[in-house]
């Protein structure tokens, strides 16, 4: 049962507004006390320990302090609407902030207790999550917006245990093309959980282009769960960077239910002391033909840990497929820990499908040519783990973002301090 | 300039030098000649200072200095250029950033100032014009994706920007077609000087039908065996190498 406190949880669900959501608090509820959260003995969770979150769920709920607002958050929100170049909506510290639902040419953005849609509940956390939120954002895309539509999750726990549940679910009409911009962060040094829960349903012939930045507090944990549906000629492309907190579980699945869909997807992650980062990336092939892209890359440092699990699943009948998965790792620490495992699974026969890790060092050739043309050995390595890093930040399909991205990615970077020439 | 006595260098469990010796002036320009596996790229390899190729015994003096205690990039610093048989992918560091932060490495190390952007950018420009480079390889990552003769023009641009005191070419010929090789040559060409040698490693004449050089020599199983004029060269094309190493065994 993982610790979860559920008498307590449903003390605290109850008589809690708004009442819209009494239905799918009680489903969510009735699945929790069925199912409860997953542990490691479960497949999908064998290397991330769910009791954490447990945990901190239960002090929160023995003490739902509101949480004081950071200045270091303040701060970030701050710079990041004065720049001007995205539309933010946001959900601070679980709430659906007074003005994260405007007016926007094109898109239309309600409250899930506006009652007009139903949430899908797919798995345990997505249920959590449907239990403990004070209300979801519901955003509809009508047609191609001027600019990127931002989702800013923003976290403060400074003086007690923090927990913030998120949902948004995003459809996109046929033909439209967005671009749509996650920002994952946190300040303070208490404990603090995360669980934000997306969906996005993609109608024919639109086109997603997608930016995930998460830069949680190191003392913080989050899972954060997205379904992509792709429909005919669909196109999902997405680039993802996961920078900080303590545990950090993603699971991105996406569904190509017609022909045509084509979803590509990169992810890097950085993983230093003390750190946990878990990217569970599922492809459902439904139909063909289709294509799928996926490509993780992983730095891990200190005392990290990080898991990659990719799998891609072709239904039968799927003819026409092709699909790609590719996890690189470079460990840069003899106490670092990578669990890496792609999986396929094929039932049709006309397939292309492809998959590769790699797990390594700096590559000493490319280090002996750098350090003959004059570059300090430490230089050397460093250049070579940005090139690294690089071949992801230059597959993001938003230009907006990109110097604040590149600076965050920097100073991450410099966190490493001393790179070994052989682990 | 360069001064090598009796150089012992080993690689994994094999000792590949065998008691080279070689000595290069400024403004002459040395062929090292030889068969295969006779150890011309470990000369290379070791005179820029790769970990892998150990000096057992001998020395290697640059400017009257014994180098084997100097870092690869220490002596790149000190004006020694080591042009790569294989020159080396490195996807996501841009060209231009390399060839920049390569000539600062140097001119920190002079104690002159960082070249600032407006002037490198004229610098690399005029020198990739001299190899027939388009400026868009700059904004490329190094060498990535470039053809055999578009990594060798590359190793000569660098070689051009940084203007070393001792350039050691290492197979440079090997892979090019006839244009590339005479661009090559010629920005090899353009930067013989006075105050400047040139040592070109190579298995075949065909490169020194366009650079000269001073001196021949030929290199057969870790050692020196016969060095001459430019001539050298042509009777090798014609009768081997088998003559010289068998006379030097003799």
């Amino acid at each position: 049962m993982n610790g979860l406190d559920l008498t307590r949880l449903k003390e605290h669900v109850s008589g809690q507004g708004p009442s819209a959501l009494d239905p799918i608090r009680e489903r969510a509820i009735a699945s929790l006390e069925s199912d409860g959260l997953p542990s490691t003995r479960h497949e999908d969770w064998k290397y991330t320990d769910l009791s954490v979150v447990a945990q901190i769920s239960d002090a929160w709920l023995a003490n739902p302090a509101a949480p004081i607002s950071t200045t270091a958050a303040d701060s970030l929100l701050a710079a990041l609407v004065d720049d001007g170049e995205v539309d933010w909506l946001l959900l601070r510290n679980g709430n659906i902030e007074a003005d994260g639902v405007k007016e926007l040419a094109g898109v239309s953005v309600s409250r899930l207790s506006d009652g007009a849609h139903k949430p899908q509940l797919t798995t345990p956390l997505a249920a959590l999550n449907a239990a403990l939120i004070s209300d979801g954002l519901v955003i509809d895309i009508e047609s191609t917006p001027e600019r990127p539509l931002g989702l800013l999750f923003l976290d403060d726990a400074a003086d007690s245990p923090g927990l913030s549940q998120t949902r948004v679910d995003i459809r996109i009409a046929a033909e439209a093309s967005a671009e749509l911009i996650e920002y994952h962060a946190s300040f303070g040094d208490n404990e603090h959980y995360g669980n934000a829960v997306l969906t996005l349903d993609v109608a024919a012939a639109a086109t997603v282009r997608h930016l995930r930045v998460q830069n949680r507090s190191r003392a913080h944990s989050q899972t954060q769960r997205l379904d992509v549906r792709l429909a005919r000629d669909a196109r999902f492309l997405s680039a993802s960077f996961d920078l900080g907190g303590k545990l950090t579980r993603n699971d991105l699945d996406v569904d190509l239910v017609e022909a045509g869909a084509h979803a590509e997807f990169r992810g890097l992650y950085l993983s230093g002391d003390g750190q946990h980062m878990d990217n569970h990336a599922r492809v459902d092939h439904r139909v063909g033909p289709a294509s799928s892209r996926q490509e993780y890359r992983g730095i891990l440092f200190g005392r990290a840990r990080a898991v990659w699990n990719g799998k891609a699943v072709v239904h039968e009948g799927a003819d026409g497929t092709d699909a790609e998965q590719a996890n690189h790792n470079l460990l840069l620490s003899e106490h670092a820990e990578i669990d890496t495992k792609p999986e396929l699974e094929i039932y049709a026969e006309d397939v292309r499908c492809s998959h590769g890790t790699t797990v390594g060092q700096l590559d000493e050739k490319a280090l002996f040519y750098l350090r003959s043309r004059g570059l300090a050995a430490d230089d050397a390595r460093r250049l070579l783990v940005r090139a690294f890093a690089a071949e992801t930040l230059r597959s993001v399909p938003i230009p907006a973002l990109t110097d604040h991205l590149g600076g965050i990615l920097e100073h991450r970077l410099a966190d490493i301090k001393d790179i070994p020439l052989n682990v | 300039m360069l001064n090598i006595e009796d150089l012992h260098v080993r690689t994994g469990d094999a000792d590949i030098l065998k008691g080279l010796s070689l000595s290069v002036n400024a403004g002459e320009v040395h062929a090292i000649m030889g068969p295969n596996g006779s150890g011309k790229s470990t000369l290379a390899q070791a005179v820029a200072g790769h970990d892998d190729y150990q000096v057992t015994a001998g020395r290697i003096e640059f400017d009257g200095k014994d180098i084997a205690e100097l870092d690869p990039e220490e002596r790149a610093r000190e004006g020694i250029f080591l042009g790569f048989q294989y020159p080396v992918e490195i996807p996501g560091v841009n060209n231009a950033y390399l060839l920049k932060a390569a000539l600062n490495a140097k001119r920190k190390h002079r104690g002159e100032d960082e070249i600032d952007a407006f002037e490198f950018l004229k610098l690399a420009k005029e020198k990739m014009a001299l190899l027939g480079m388009d400026p868009k390889f700059l904004n490329r990552g190094v060498n990535e994706g470039f053809s055999g003769g578009e990594k060798k023009r590359n190793e000569i641009l660098q070689m051009a920007v940084l203007e070393p005191r001792l350039a050691i070419l290492d197979e440079t010929d090997s892979g090019l077609d006839i244009d590339a090789l005479k661009a090559v040559a010629e920005g090899v060409n353009a930067l013989r000087a006075e105050d400047r040698a040139i040592v070109l490693v190579t298995h075949y004449q065909r490169l020194l039908d366009y650079i000269t050089p001073d001196v021949v020599h030929v290199l057969s199983d870790g050692r020196i065996v016969h060095s001459g004029d430019k001539t050298l060269a042509t009777e090798l094309e014609e009768r081997g190498y088998d003559w010289v190493v068998e006379a030097a065994a003799g």
